[in-house]
Protein backbone atom coordinates (compact mmCIF):
# COMPACT_ATOMS: atom_id res chain seq x y z
CA UNK A 1 0.00 0.00 0.00
CA UNK A 2 1.57 3.21 -1.19
CA UNK A 3 0.36 5.46 1.59
CA UNK A 4 1.24 3.13 4.46
CA UNK A 5 2.70 5.24 7.28
CA UNK A 6 5.43 4.31 9.76
CA UNK A 7 5.79 5.44 13.35
CA UNK A 8 8.89 4.96 15.48
CA UNK A 9 8.36 4.26 19.18
CA UNK A 10 11.41 4.91 21.33
CA UNK A 11 11.78 2.66 24.38
CA UNK A 12 13.68 4.70 26.98
CA UNK A 13 15.86 1.90 28.38
CA UNK A 14 18.50 -0.18 26.60
CA UNK A 15 16.34 -3.33 26.85
CA UNK A 16 16.81 -6.70 25.18
CA UNK A 17 14.29 -8.16 22.73
CA UNK A 18 12.07 -9.63 25.49
CA UNK A 19 11.93 -6.30 27.34
CA UNK A 20 11.03 -4.47 24.12
CA UNK A 21 8.32 -7.07 23.43
CA UNK A 22 6.71 -6.31 26.82
CA UNK A 23 6.59 -2.68 25.79
CA UNK A 24 5.21 -3.48 22.36
CA UNK A 25 2.32 -5.43 23.92
CA UNK A 26 0.72 -2.01 24.55
CA UNK A 27 -0.22 -1.75 20.89
CA UNK A 28 -2.71 -4.61 21.42
CA UNK A 29 -4.62 -2.61 24.04
CA UNK A 30 -6.23 -0.41 21.42
CA UNK A 31 -7.76 -0.86 17.99
CA UNK A 32 -5.38 0.78 15.57
CA UNK A 33 -6.07 1.63 11.96
CA UNK A 34 -4.52 -0.57 9.27
CA UNK A 35 -2.47 2.23 7.71
CA UNK A 36 0.28 2.76 10.27
CA UNK A 37 3.07 0.40 11.35
CA UNK A 38 4.70 0.89 14.74
CA UNK A 39 8.38 -0.02 15.07
CA UNK A 40 9.83 -0.18 18.60
CA UNK A 41 13.45 0.78 19.15
CA UNK A 42 15.33 0.86 22.46
CA UNK A 43 17.83 3.62 23.17
CA UNK A 44 21.52 2.89 22.53
CA UNK A 45 22.32 3.54 26.17
CA UNK A 46 20.55 5.05 29.10
CA UNK A 47 20.06 5.06 32.83
CA UNK A 48 19.23 1.86 34.76
CA UNK A 49 16.78 3.46 37.17
CA UNK A 50 14.56 6.48 36.74
CA UNK A 51 14.29 8.43 39.96
CA UNK A 52 16.89 11.17 39.97
CA UNK A 53 17.95 14.09 37.81
CA UNK A 54 21.02 12.04 36.90
CA UNK A 55 18.70 9.50 35.29
CA UNK A 56 16.59 12.14 33.56
CA UNK A 57 19.65 13.73 31.93
CA UNK A 58 20.86 10.39 30.52
CA UNK A 59 17.40 9.40 29.36
CA UNK A 60 16.87 12.72 27.53
CA UNK A 61 20.10 12.28 25.62
CA UNK A 62 19.43 8.59 24.86
CA UNK A 63 15.96 9.25 23.46
CA UNK A 64 17.14 12.29 21.53
CA UNK A 65 19.82 10.26 19.82
CA UNK A 66 17.60 7.25 19.12
CA UNK A 67 15.07 9.21 17.05
CA UNK A 68 17.14 12.12 15.77
CA UNK A 69 17.24 10.68 12.24
CA UNK A 70 13.67 9.35 12.19
CA UNK A 71 12.61 11.67 9.41
CA UNK A 72 15.57 10.71 7.18
CA UNK A 73 14.83 7.06 7.89
CA UNK A 74 11.40 7.56 6.36
CA UNK A 75 9.27 7.64 9.51
CA UNK A 76 6.11 9.74 9.59
CA UNK A 77 5.89 10.17 13.37
CA UNK A 78 7.81 9.50 16.59
CA UNK A 79 6.37 8.36 19.91
CA UNK A 80 8.34 8.49 23.14
CA UNK A 81 7.41 5.55 25.34
CA UNK A 82 7.71 7.37 28.65
CA UNK A 83 5.38 9.69 30.53
CA UNK A 84 8.37 11.87 31.38
CA UNK A 85 8.39 13.07 27.74
CA UNK A 86 12.19 12.86 27.96
CA UNK A 87 13.79 14.01 24.74
CA UNK A 88 10.55 15.41 23.32
CA UNK A 89 11.69 19.03 23.22
CA UNK A 90 15.05 18.31 21.51
CA UNK A 91 13.40 15.95 19.01
CA UNK A 92 10.67 18.46 18.20
CA UNK A 93 13.38 21.04 17.53
CA UNK A 94 15.09 18.76 15.00
CA UNK A 95 12.12 17.03 13.34
CA UNK A 96 9.18 18.31 11.32
CA UNK A 97 7.23 15.05 11.69
CA UNK A 98 5.04 14.90 14.82
CA UNK A 99 6.81 13.82 18.02
CA UNK A 100 4.38 12.67 20.70
CA UNK A 101 5.21 12.66 24.38
CA UNK A 102 2.57 10.69 26.32
CA UNK A 103 2.89 12.96 29.38
CA UNK A 104 1.94 16.16 27.65
CA UNK A 105 -0.62 14.33 25.54
CA UNK A 106 -2.28 12.55 28.50
CA UNK A 107 -2.64 15.67 30.61
CA UNK A 108 -4.23 17.83 27.91
CA UNK A 109 -6.31 14.89 26.71
CA UNK A 110 -7.56 14.35 30.28
CA UNK A 111 -8.96 17.89 30.21
CA UNK A 112 -11.12 17.01 27.21
CA UNK A 113 -12.95 14.55 29.54
CA UNK A 114 -13.07 16.43 32.85
CA UNK A 115 -11.74 19.58 34.49
CA UNK A 116 -9.44 18.07 37.16
CA UNK A 117 -7.08 15.15 36.80
CA UNK A 118 -4.33 13.33 38.61
CA UNK A 119 -1.23 11.49 37.51
CA UNK A 120 -0.80 8.18 39.31
CA UNK A 121 2.77 7.88 40.61
CA UNK A 122 4.58 4.57 40.92
CA UNK A 123 6.32 5.40 44.19
CA UNK A 124 7.41 8.45 46.12
CA UNK A 125 10.59 9.15 44.10
CA UNK A 126 8.44 9.62 40.96
CA UNK A 127 6.48 12.50 42.45
CA UNK A 128 8.95 15.39 41.94
CA UNK A 129 9.29 14.53 38.24
CA UNK A 130 5.52 14.44 37.77
CA UNK A 131 5.09 17.73 39.63
CA UNK A 132 7.72 19.35 37.46
CA UNK A 133 5.97 18.26 34.26
CA UNK A 134 2.63 19.58 35.54
CA UNK A 135 4.28 22.92 36.33
CA UNK A 136 6.00 23.06 32.95
CA UNK A 137 2.70 22.57 31.15
CA UNK A 138 1.05 25.20 33.37
CA UNK A 139 -1.54 22.80 34.79
CA UNK A 140 -0.90 22.95 38.55
CA UNK A 141 -4.38 24.36 39.19
CA UNK A 142 -5.92 21.33 37.45
CA UNK A 143 -4.33 18.68 39.68
CA UNK A 144 -5.82 18.42 43.20
CA UNK A 145 -3.29 15.82 44.40
CA UNK A 146 -0.73 13.26 43.29
CA UNK A 147 -0.87 9.84 44.93
CA UNK A 148 1.55 6.92 44.66
CA UNK A 149 1.22 3.16 45.20
CA UNK A 150 4.57 2.59 46.86
CA UNK A 151 5.98 -0.06 44.51
CA UNK A 152 9.43 0.17 42.91
CA UNK A 153 9.18 0.06 39.10
CA UNK A 154 10.49 -2.86 37.02
CA UNK A 155 11.18 -1.45 33.57
CA UNK A 156 11.66 -4.79 31.78
CA UNK A 157 9.10 -7.11 33.43
CA UNK A 158 6.65 -4.31 34.27
CA UNK A 159 3.91 -5.66 36.52
CA UNK A 160 4.24 -9.33 35.45
CA UNK A 161 3.54 -11.70 38.34
CA UNK A 162 2.77 -8.83 40.68
CA UNK A 163 -0.84 -8.22 39.60
CA UNK A 164 -2.63 -9.58 42.70
CA UNK A 165 -0.52 -7.55 45.05
CA UNK A 166 -0.07 -4.36 43.06
CA UNK A 167 -3.36 -3.76 41.20
CA UNK A 168 -5.40 -3.21 44.40
CA UNK A 169 -2.76 -0.78 45.68
CA UNK A 170 -3.00 1.14 42.40
CA UNK A 171 -6.77 1.25 42.72
CA UNK A 172 -6.55 2.52 46.31
CA UNK A 173 -4.16 5.31 45.28
CA UNK A 174 -6.56 6.35 42.48
CA UNK A 175 -9.45 6.38 44.96
CA UNK A 176 -7.51 8.72 47.26
CA UNK A 177 -7.00 11.07 44.29
CA UNK A 178 -10.71 10.91 43.37
CA UNK A 179 -11.65 11.73 46.97
CA UNK A 180 -9.49 14.84 46.68
CA UNK A 181 -11.24 15.94 43.46
CA UNK A 182 -9.63 14.15 40.51
CA UNK A 183 -12.16 13.56 37.72
CA UNK A 184 -9.79 11.76 35.35
CA UNK A 185 -6.81 9.48 36.09
CA UNK A 186 -3.66 9.56 33.99
CA UNK A 187 -1.49 6.54 34.58
CA UNK A 188 1.92 7.93 35.52
CA UNK A 189 3.99 5.58 33.40
CA UNK A 190 3.65 3.63 30.18
CA UNK A 191 5.03 0.68 32.18
CA UNK A 192 1.70 0.50 34.04
CA UNK A 193 -0.22 -0.45 30.90
CA UNK A 194 -0.98 -3.98 32.10
CA UNK A 195 -3.17 -2.49 34.86
CA UNK A 196 -5.20 -0.23 32.57
CA UNK A 197 -8.14 -2.57 31.99
CA UNK A 198 -8.38 -3.47 35.69
CA UNK A 199 -8.39 0.17 36.75
CA UNK A 200 -10.88 1.20 34.06
CA UNK A 201 -13.24 -1.58 35.23
CA UNK A 202 -12.92 -0.75 38.91
CA UNK A 203 -12.90 3.05 39.06
CA UNK A 204 -15.78 5.54 38.53
CA UNK A 205 -13.73 7.90 36.32
CA UNK A 206 -11.92 7.60 32.96
CA UNK A 207 -8.42 6.12 33.10
CA UNK A 208 -5.94 7.22 30.46
CA UNK A 209 -3.46 4.60 29.30
CA UNK A 210 -0.66 6.78 27.95
CA UNK A 211 0.98 4.41 25.45
CA UNK A 212 -2.18 3.46 23.53
CA UNK A 213 -3.33 7.11 23.66
CA UNK A 214 -0.10 8.18 22.03
CA UNK A 215 -0.55 5.64 19.21
CA UNK A 216 -4.07 6.93 18.52
CA UNK A 217 -2.73 10.48 18.54
CA UNK A 218 -0.31 9.48 15.79
CA UNK A 219 -3.36 8.57 13.69
CA UNK A 220 -5.09 11.79 14.71
CA UNK A 221 -2.20 14.10 13.85
CA UNK A 222 -1.30 12.33 10.60
CA UNK A 223 -4.97 12.24 9.60
CA UNK A 224 -5.20 16.00 10.10
CA UNK A 225 -1.76 16.76 8.67
CA UNK A 226 -0.70 18.42 11.94
CA UNK A 227 2.59 18.58 13.78
CA UNK A 228 4.15 20.55 16.67
CA UNK A 229 4.76 24.27 16.27
CA UNK A 230 8.18 25.38 15.13
CA UNK A 231 7.57 28.62 17.03
CA UNK A 232 7.56 26.60 20.26
CA UNK A 233 10.43 24.34 19.20
CA UNK A 234 12.76 26.37 16.95
CA UNK A 235 15.39 24.50 14.95
CA UNK A 236 19.02 24.79 16.11
CA UNK A 237 21.29 27.14 14.17
CA UNK A 238 24.16 24.65 14.32
CA UNK A 239 22.96 21.06 14.68
CA UNK A 240 25.47 18.59 16.15
CA UNK A 241 24.13 15.16 15.23
CA UNK A 242 27.59 13.57 14.93
CA UNK A 243 28.49 14.72 18.42
CA UNK A 244 25.30 13.30 19.86
CA UNK A 245 25.76 9.98 18.06
CA UNK A 246 29.41 9.72 19.19
CA UNK A 247 28.39 10.28 22.80
CA UNK A 248 25.78 7.53 22.80
CA UNK A 249 28.06 5.10 20.98
CA UNK A 250 30.72 5.74 23.61
CA UNK A 251 28.13 5.34 26.36
CA UNK A 252 27.02 1.96 24.99
CA UNK A 253 30.64 0.77 24.73
CA UNK A 254 31.24 1.70 28.38
CA UNK A 255 28.21 -0.27 29.50
CA UNK A 256 29.42 -3.45 27.74
CA UNK A 257 32.68 -3.51 29.71
CA UNK B 1 -16.77 0.61 14.05
CA UNK B 2 -17.63 4.02 15.43
CA UNK B 3 -20.97 5.46 14.40
CA UNK B 4 -20.81 9.18 15.10
CA UNK B 5 -23.69 11.63 15.28
CA UNK B 6 -22.64 15.15 14.24
CA UNK B 7 -25.05 17.77 15.52
CA UNK B 8 -25.43 20.73 13.17
CA UNK B 9 -26.45 23.80 15.16
CA UNK B 10 -28.95 25.28 12.68
CA UNK B 11 -32.04 23.97 10.88
CA UNK B 12 -30.94 23.77 7.25
CA UNK B 13 -31.76 22.83 3.71
CA UNK B 14 -29.99 19.66 2.54
CA UNK B 15 -27.72 21.83 0.36
CA UNK B 16 -26.70 24.01 3.28
CA UNK B 17 -26.06 20.95 5.42
CA UNK B 18 -23.93 19.64 2.55
CA UNK B 19 -21.60 22.60 3.11
CA UNK B 20 -21.18 21.38 6.68
CA UNK B 21 -20.78 17.73 5.70
CA UNK B 22 -17.98 18.63 3.28
CA UNK B 23 -15.71 18.86 6.34
CA UNK B 24 -15.45 15.07 6.42
CA UNK B 25 -13.30 15.16 3.28
CA UNK B 26 -10.68 17.35 4.98
CA UNK B 27 -9.39 14.54 7.17
CA UNK B 28 -8.35 10.94 6.73
CA UNK B 29 -10.82 8.86 8.71
CA UNK B 30 -10.75 5.16 9.40
CA UNK B 31 -12.72 3.30 6.68
CA UNK B 32 -15.24 2.00 9.21
CA UNK B 33 -16.07 5.37 10.79
CA UNK B 34 -19.59 6.50 9.95
CA UNK B 35 -20.59 10.16 10.32
CA UNK B 36 -24.24 11.13 10.29
CA UNK B 37 -25.16 14.82 10.31
CA UNK B 38 -28.34 15.98 12.02
CA UNK B 39 -29.71 19.51 12.33
CA UNK B 40 -31.30 20.87 15.48
CA UNK B 41 -35.04 21.56 15.35
CA UNK B 42 -34.71 25.22 16.26
CA UNK B 43 -31.82 27.61 16.81
CA UNK B 44 -30.82 31.22 17.31
CA UNK B 45 -30.23 33.10 14.05
CA UNK B 46 -26.57 33.54 14.98
CA UNK B 47 -24.26 33.22 18.02
CA UNK B 48 -23.49 36.70 19.28
CA UNK B 49 -25.28 37.13 22.62
CA UNK B 50 -26.23 35.21 25.72
CA UNK B 51 -29.77 35.14 24.33
CA UNK B 52 -28.37 33.13 21.42
CA UNK B 53 -26.18 30.90 23.60
CA UNK B 54 -29.07 29.65 25.71
CA UNK B 55 -31.22 28.79 22.70
CA UNK B 56 -28.25 27.06 21.07
CA UNK B 57 -27.58 25.04 24.22
CA UNK B 58 -31.10 23.73 24.53
CA UNK B 59 -31.48 22.98 20.79
CA UNK B 60 -28.28 20.94 20.61
CA UNK B 61 -29.06 19.25 23.93
CA UNK B 62 -32.40 18.06 22.59
CA UNK B 63 -31.02 16.98 19.20
CA UNK B 64 -28.48 14.61 20.80
CA UNK B 65 -30.52 13.46 23.76
CA UNK B 66 -31.39 10.03 22.32
CA UNK B 67 -28.06 9.40 20.57
CA UNK B 68 -27.05 6.54 22.82
CA UNK B 69 -30.41 4.75 22.50
CA UNK B 70 -30.25 5.28 18.75
CA UNK B 71 -27.05 3.23 18.66
CA UNK B 72 -24.42 5.93 18.16
CA UNK B 73 -20.97 5.46 19.69
CA UNK B 74 -20.12 9.14 19.97
CA UNK B 75 -21.59 12.62 19.49
CA UNK B 76 -19.71 15.54 17.91
CA UNK B 77 -21.07 19.07 18.15
CA UNK B 78 -20.48 21.07 14.98
CA UNK B 79 -19.80 24.41 16.64
CA UNK B 80 -16.74 25.90 18.35
CA UNK B 81 -19.06 27.21 21.07
CA UNK B 82 -19.43 23.64 22.39
CA UNK B 83 -23.10 24.56 22.90
CA UNK B 84 -25.06 21.79 24.58
CA UNK B 85 -21.92 19.78 25.35
CA UNK B 86 -22.11 19.94 29.13
CA UNK B 87 -25.80 19.01 29.22
CA UNK B 88 -25.35 16.12 26.78
CA UNK B 89 -22.36 14.84 28.74
CA UNK B 90 -24.53 14.72 31.85
CA UNK B 91 -27.10 12.38 30.26
CA UNK B 92 -25.04 10.27 27.83
CA UNK B 93 -22.46 7.60 28.64
CA UNK B 94 -21.09 7.72 25.08
CA UNK B 95 -18.43 10.40 24.57
CA UNK B 96 -19.56 13.89 23.53
CA UNK B 97 -16.93 15.98 21.74
CA UNK B 98 -16.99 19.77 21.65
CA UNK B 99 -14.61 21.16 19.01
CA UNK B 100 -13.86 24.31 21.04
CA UNK B 101 -12.47 22.42 23.99
CA UNK B 102 -10.82 19.81 21.74
CA UNK B 103 -9.14 22.49 19.57
CA UNK B 104 -7.64 24.41 22.45
CA UNK B 105 -6.33 21.29 24.19
CA UNK B 106 -4.93 19.80 20.99
CA UNK B 107 -3.24 23.12 20.25
CA UNK B 108 -1.52 22.82 23.64
CA UNK B 109 -0.19 19.37 22.74
CA UNK B 110 1.63 21.05 19.82
CA UNK B 111 2.74 24.37 21.33
CA UNK B 112 2.55 26.51 24.47
CA UNK B 113 0.27 29.37 23.35
CA UNK B 114 -2.46 29.58 20.76
CA UNK B 115 -4.57 32.28 19.14
CA UNK B 116 -8.08 32.03 17.79
CA UNK B 117 -8.92 33.55 14.41
CA UNK B 118 -12.60 34.44 14.14
CA UNK B 119 -14.72 35.92 11.37
CA UNK B 120 -15.98 38.88 13.41
CA UNK B 121 -15.79 40.36 16.92
CA UNK B 122 -19.13 38.99 18.06
CA UNK B 123 -17.76 35.48 18.61
CA UNK B 124 -15.21 36.51 21.28
CA UNK B 125 -17.60 35.68 24.14
CA UNK B 126 -17.84 32.05 23.02
CA UNK B 127 -14.11 31.47 23.32
CA UNK B 128 -13.96 33.27 26.63
CA UNK B 129 -16.56 30.87 28.03
CA UNK B 130 -14.52 27.78 27.11
CA UNK B 131 -11.20 29.31 28.19
CA UNK B 132 -12.64 30.13 31.62
CA UNK B 133 -14.24 26.69 31.93
CA UNK B 134 -10.90 25.10 31.10
CA UNK B 135 -9.05 27.56 33.35
CA UNK B 136 -6.47 28.06 30.60
CA UNK B 137 -6.89 31.80 29.98
CA UNK B 138 -3.17 32.50 30.08
CA UNK B 139 -2.52 29.97 27.30
CA UNK B 140 -4.50 32.04 24.80
CA UNK B 141 -2.24 34.63 23.16
CA UNK B 142 -5.11 36.49 21.46
CA UNK B 143 -8.44 36.35 19.68
CA UNK B 144 -8.44 38.30 16.41
CA UNK B 145 -10.73 38.84 13.44
CA UNK B 146 -10.51 40.73 10.15
CA UNK B 147 -12.39 43.99 9.78
CA UNK B 148 -15.60 44.15 7.84
CA UNK B 149 -16.71 40.52 7.47
CA UNK B 150 -20.16 39.10 8.22
CA UNK B 151 -20.10 35.30 8.54
CA UNK B 152 -22.71 33.23 6.70
CA UNK B 153 -23.50 30.11 8.76
CA UNK B 154 -25.41 28.49 5.86
CA UNK B 155 -23.33 29.15 2.73
CA UNK B 156 -20.07 29.55 4.68
CA UNK B 157 -17.39 31.14 2.49
CA UNK B 158 -19.21 30.19 -0.74
CA UNK B 159 -18.23 32.69 -3.45
CA UNK B 160 -16.38 35.05 -1.13
CA UNK B 161 -13.06 33.21 -0.92
CA UNK B 162 -11.01 35.81 -2.85
CA UNK B 163 -11.86 38.48 -0.30
CA UNK B 164 -12.00 36.40 2.86
CA UNK B 165 -8.95 34.12 2.59
CA UNK B 166 -6.25 36.83 2.33
CA UNK B 167 -7.87 38.72 5.20
CA UNK B 168 -7.84 35.63 7.41
CA UNK B 169 -4.21 34.99 6.53
CA UNK B 170 -3.23 38.54 7.44
CA UNK B 171 -5.12 38.22 10.74
CA UNK B 172 -3.46 34.88 11.60
CA UNK B 173 -0.01 36.33 10.84
CA UNK B 174 -0.64 39.19 13.26
CA UNK B 175 -1.48 36.57 15.91
CA UNK B 176 1.87 34.87 15.25
CA UNK B 177 4.07 37.93 14.84
CA UNK B 178 2.53 40.43 17.26
CA UNK B 179 0.86 38.23 19.89
CA UNK B 180 3.25 35.27 20.04
CA UNK B 181 0.82 32.57 18.93
CA UNK B 182 2.55 29.24 18.39
CA UNK B 183 -0.58 27.48 17.13
CA UNK B 184 -3.72 28.90 15.48
CA UNK B 185 -7.24 27.62 16.09
CA UNK B 186 -9.90 28.42 13.51
CA UNK B 187 -12.68 30.14 15.42
CA UNK B 188 -15.58 28.30 13.82
CA UNK B 189 -16.37 25.03 12.10
CA UNK B 190 -17.96 27.23 9.40
CA UNK B 191 -14.44 28.38 8.47
CA UNK B 192 -13.29 24.93 7.35
CA UNK B 193 -13.04 26.04 3.72
CA UNK B 194 -10.22 28.40 4.74
CA UNK B 195 -8.12 25.73 6.41
CA UNK B 196 -6.15 24.39 3.44
CA UNK B 197 -5.31 27.91 2.23
CA UNK B 198 -4.05 28.94 5.65
CA UNK B 199 -2.20 25.70 6.37
CA UNK B 200 -0.14 26.11 3.19
CA UNK B 201 0.90 29.63 4.13
CA UNK B 202 1.23 29.86 7.92
CA UNK B 203 4.48 29.09 9.77
CA UNK B 204 2.58 27.42 12.63
CA UNK B 205 0.07 24.54 12.91
CA UNK B 206 -3.56 25.50 12.33
CA UNK B 207 -6.38 23.48 13.83
CA UNK B 208 -9.52 22.77 11.81
CA UNK B 209 -12.10 22.19 14.57
CA UNK B 210 -14.71 20.05 12.78
CA UNK B 211 -12.32 17.47 11.27
CA UNK B 212 -10.41 17.42 14.56
CA UNK B 213 -13.60 16.49 16.39
CA UNK B 214 -14.12 13.47 14.10
CA UNK B 215 -10.59 12.20 14.78
CA UNK B 216 -11.14 12.81 18.48
CA UNK B 217 -14.29 10.69 18.22
CA UNK B 218 -12.28 7.83 16.69
CA UNK B 219 -9.64 8.23 19.41
CA UNK B 220 -11.94 8.16 22.43
CA UNK B 221 -14.06 5.32 21.04
CA UNK B 222 -10.97 3.17 20.31
CA UNK B 223 -9.62 3.86 23.80
CA UNK B 224 -13.04 3.14 25.36
CA UNK B 225 -13.00 6.56 27.05
CA UNK B 226 -15.75 9.07 27.71
CA UNK B 227 -16.36 12.16 29.82
CA UNK B 228 -15.91 11.77 33.58
CA UNK B 229 -19.08 11.30 35.60
CA UNK B 230 -17.37 13.22 38.40
CA UNK B 231 -17.17 16.24 36.11
CA UNK B 232 -20.63 15.76 34.57
CA UNK B 233 -22.94 14.14 37.15
CA UNK B 234 -26.21 12.57 35.93
CA UNK B 235 -29.51 14.30 36.71
CA UNK B 236 -31.63 12.78 39.47
CA UNK B 237 -34.81 13.40 37.48
CA UNK B 238 -34.28 13.47 33.71
CA UNK B 239 -36.94 15.42 31.76
CA UNK B 240 -36.51 14.05 28.26
CA UNK B 241 -40.13 14.43 27.23
CA UNK B 242 -40.21 18.02 28.38
CA UNK B 243 -37.14 18.82 26.26
CA UNK B 244 -38.58 17.23 23.12
CA UNK B 245 -41.90 19.06 23.57
CA UNK B 246 -40.07 22.36 24.08
CA UNK B 247 -38.11 22.02 20.86
CA UNK B 248 -41.13 20.91 18.84
CA UNK B 249 -42.90 24.04 20.10
CA UNK B 250 -39.87 26.16 19.17
CA UNK B 251 -39.80 24.70 15.66
CA UNK B 252 -43.54 25.39 15.22
CA UNK B 253 -43.07 28.97 16.37
CA UNK B 254 -40.40 29.46 13.70
CA UNK B 255 -42.12 27.52 10.88
CA UNK B 256 -42.45 29.48 7.64
CA UNK B 257 -40.49 32.50 8.89
CA UNK B 258 -37.84 33.80 6.48
CA UNK B 259 -34.24 33.91 7.62
CA UNK B 260 -33.54 37.25 9.33
CA UNK B 261 -30.98 39.53 7.63
CA UNK B 262 -27.70 40.17 9.47
CA UNK B 263 -25.40 43.18 9.26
Amino acid sequence: MADKKRALVIVPFALDAAGVANRKAQTKAVKLGPDIDFDFRPVTAGPTSFMSHHDVALMEMGIFEAAMDAEKEGYDAVVIDTMSDSGMGPLRSMLKIPVIGPGRASMFFALTLGSKFTVLAQWEPSIPRIKRAIQEYGLAAHVPSIEHFDTPPDFANLLDGKEDKVFPKMKAACERAIDKGAEVICMGSTTMHQAAAYLADNLPVPVINPGPLSYKLVELLLGLNLSHSKKTYPAPLAPKPEMVRAMMKAAAATEKK
Amino acid sequence: MPKVLVLVPFPMTPQERGNREAQRHLVKLSPDTQLEFRSVKAAPRTYVSHHDYIIADIGIFEAGLQAQKEGYDCVCIDTMSDSGMNALRSVLDIPVIGPGRASMLTALMLGDRFSIVAMWPHWAGLYKKTLYELNLQEKCASVRWPEGLVPDNRNLLGGKEDVVLPKLYETAMRCVEEDGAEVICLGSTTMHQAHAYLQERLPVPIINPGPLSYKMAETVVALKLAQSRKAYPSPMVPKEDMLHIMLDAAASAEAGKPLEKLG
